[in-house]
């Protein structure tokens, strides 16, 4: 454990340029240079477009955030960094620099896998999180049950076979032009959208806490693709139609999954947790089931380094996880 | 005061560290999980020689052209040792290190290095005493444009640099050409033109050092078949 040390944070695995400094347990900096503007051209993110603005702002990103927290480099006692899953390009940006900033100080440097850090992410708000607890995680990158047994003791329960829920969001508001990335705009446009409105499908793959969504999309596609003037769908009708139909289908397999395990306590995170009807569905869920629910707030729950500090100061380092655990792909060894 | 020169541009990863003359180097074939060569490679590289870091002065850095992964990781350890040693960093082209390093010759020099899929950045130089010059600016050709180019080169010439990965129909087969070494760019290619421009402190800011990608990013994007206007009812 490294609670009183002064822990650097970086997290470079997709398309956010994050720092945070973390000091005795609290969050000095926690700085995220957003490339949406760019990728938003695009309609999604484009790795080497990505790769490149990481390696343009990650120097100034650092300075910054050091004059921000009033450090001296040598007020740092740790440099943590993520070290996967995510793109690859991206990925050796940040952990290079930071493993070279660490290097330079003499100062220890901590490999954190990306998923251990949204797991260890509502630490930074609720302390009080213990183990055992189930956590969904949930982005662009991943669709995840993951039951943590105690830190560092991580299980996966189910996964996504094809579409992360991101994703699903994210293709249907390109093919509808509602903007990108697609949770935050089909959100903004569902408002006070009848989510009833339009049938759509809830897939449910075989696997038992598994999730699928490549079915929901391509359901959708086909309802548009026949959508008449005189049905009388607007864009907020739908949009609430088709988040509920994520939002639905990630709540039910979470659900059995947290009776099943009688787990006390549900958490998540990823860049979907940062969805209002999702979290209140999973407010009211640990309500009726009376479970402690620990969810990040949206900025600690979409990517973020605080996470990574957060993980490292409970030493939650991709050395320590065995070929079994969460760590799903190990890009950089 | 020690002058760490770095390269990763290419399929190699290397190091090297001078301080009047060579103190040490280190190469290693770069593959896939060679992302966290770099900095080891560094490391060792100190160890060997019994150099401390904070004895370092100067980082030369390759920036390029070459595989953007490779020249990202050189570009991120350099600036992480760079900003926090708070010690110069100096931008070296690769190509320009390969002329430089065959200047001794009398003959026109053109310098490639692989981008990948059958591109080349290329680039032709002329020796003068102590040194090259530029006769072009640097380009990225496919093979075939850089065929026609030779086969329209009637000059004597030095092919320096990659050109053992164009396959041996494109080049050209005449007396005019002489093919050279060094065929890759190294560490030690990038000291010697680095050690000049440091020299000469001819380097640019820290925050105004670029990649030579050369190229804007390939940004044909999994548009699938979508992307359709919806007629929605408002
Ligand atoms: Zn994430």
């Amino acid at each position: 454990m490294y609670k009183d040390k002064v822990i650097l944070g970086f997290e470079t695995s997709c398309d956010e340029t994050a720092i945070a400094i973390m000091k005795d347990s609290k969050l000095l900096v926690n700085k995220i240079s957003s490339q949406v503007d760019i990728h938003e051209k695009f309609g999604g993110v484009v790795p080497e477009v990505a790769s490149r603005a990481h390696s343009e702002m990650i120097r100034n990103l650092f300075h910054t955030s050091l004059n921000e927290a009033q450090l001296e480099l040598s007020d740092i006692d740790i440099v943590a960094s993520t070290d996967g899953p995510g793109l690859v390009g991206s990925l050796v940006v940040g952990y290079n620099f930071a493993k070279s900033v660490a290097w330079s100080l003499d100062k220890l440097f901590l490999p954190v896998d990306h998923m251990v850090g949204h797991l260890s992410a509502p630490l930074i708000e609720y302390p009080q999180l213990e183990p055992p607890f189930l956590s969904l995680l949930v982005s662009g990158g991943h669709t995840q049950i993951v039951l943590v047994e105690e830190w560092g003791k991580y299980e996966l329960l189910g996964t996504t076979i094809d579409d992360a829920a991101g994703e699903a969001f994210d293709k249907l508001s390109r093919y509808c032009g509602f903007g990108f990335p697609g949770g935050p705009a089909i959100q903004k446009i569902s408002e006070g959208g009848d989510e009833s409105k339009v049938p759509l499908p809830r897939p449910k793959p075989s696997g038992e806490f598994d999730y699928s969504f490549s079915g929901l999309k391509t359901a959708a596609v086909y309802y548009l693709q026949d959508l008449k003037k005189e049905d009388e769908v607007s864009r907020k009708d739908f949009a609430a139609s088709y988040q509920e139909a994520i939002v639905d289908s990630l709540m039910g397999v979470f659900k059995k999954a947290v009776r099943e395990t009688k787990v006390p306590t549900i958490s998540g995170g990823g860049g979907v947790m940062a969805n209002k009807r999702l979290r209140e569905k999973l407010s009211t869920f640990a309500e009726e089931e009376s479970k402690n629910i620990y969810i990040p707030s949206p900025a600690l729950s979409t990517d973020n380094a605080a996470m990574i500090c957060s993980a490292a100061q409970m030493n939650l380092t991709t050395k320590d996880l065995n070929i079994n655990d969460v760590r799903l792909s190990s890009i950089i060894n | 005061m020690y002058k760490l020169s770095i390269s990763t541009s290419g399929s190699f990863i290397s190091a090297c560290l001078h301080e009047e003359k060579l103190v040490g180097s280190l190469i290693f074939q770069s593959d896939q999980g060679s992302t966290n060569l770099l900095l080891n490679e560094v490391d060792e590289l100190l160890v060997k020689t019994n150099v401390d870091k904070r004895d370092l002065g100067a980082i030369y850095l390759d920036t390029g052209p070459g595989y953007y992964t490779g020249l990202r990781i050189g570009y991120s350890v350099a600036q992480g040792i760079g900003g926090t040693l708070g010690i110069p960093l100096v931008p070296v082209n690769g190509l320009d290190s390969l002329a430089f390093s065959a200047h001794t010759s009398h003959r026109k020099i053109c310098a490639i290095v692989d981008i990948k899929r059958n591109e080349f950045a290329f680039c032709t130089y002329k020796p003068v005493p102590g040194g090259v010059v530029r006769e072009t600016e640097p380009e990225i050709l496919d093979t075939e444009t850089l065929k026609l180019k030779f086969a329209e080169d009637v000059e004597k010439k030095l092919l320096v640099g990659n050109w053992d990965l164009i396959s041996e129909n494109d080049l050209p087969n005449d007396s005019n050409t002489k093919l050279a070494d060094p065929k890759i760019v190294t560490a030690e290619t990038i000291h010697a033109v680095g050690e000049r421009i440091f020299q000469n402190n001819k380097y640019p800011n820290f925050n105004e050092i670029p990649i030579n990608y050369m190229r804007e990013p390939d940004i044909s994007l999994s548009q699938t078949s979508l992307e359709k206007k919806v007629e929605f009812n408002d």
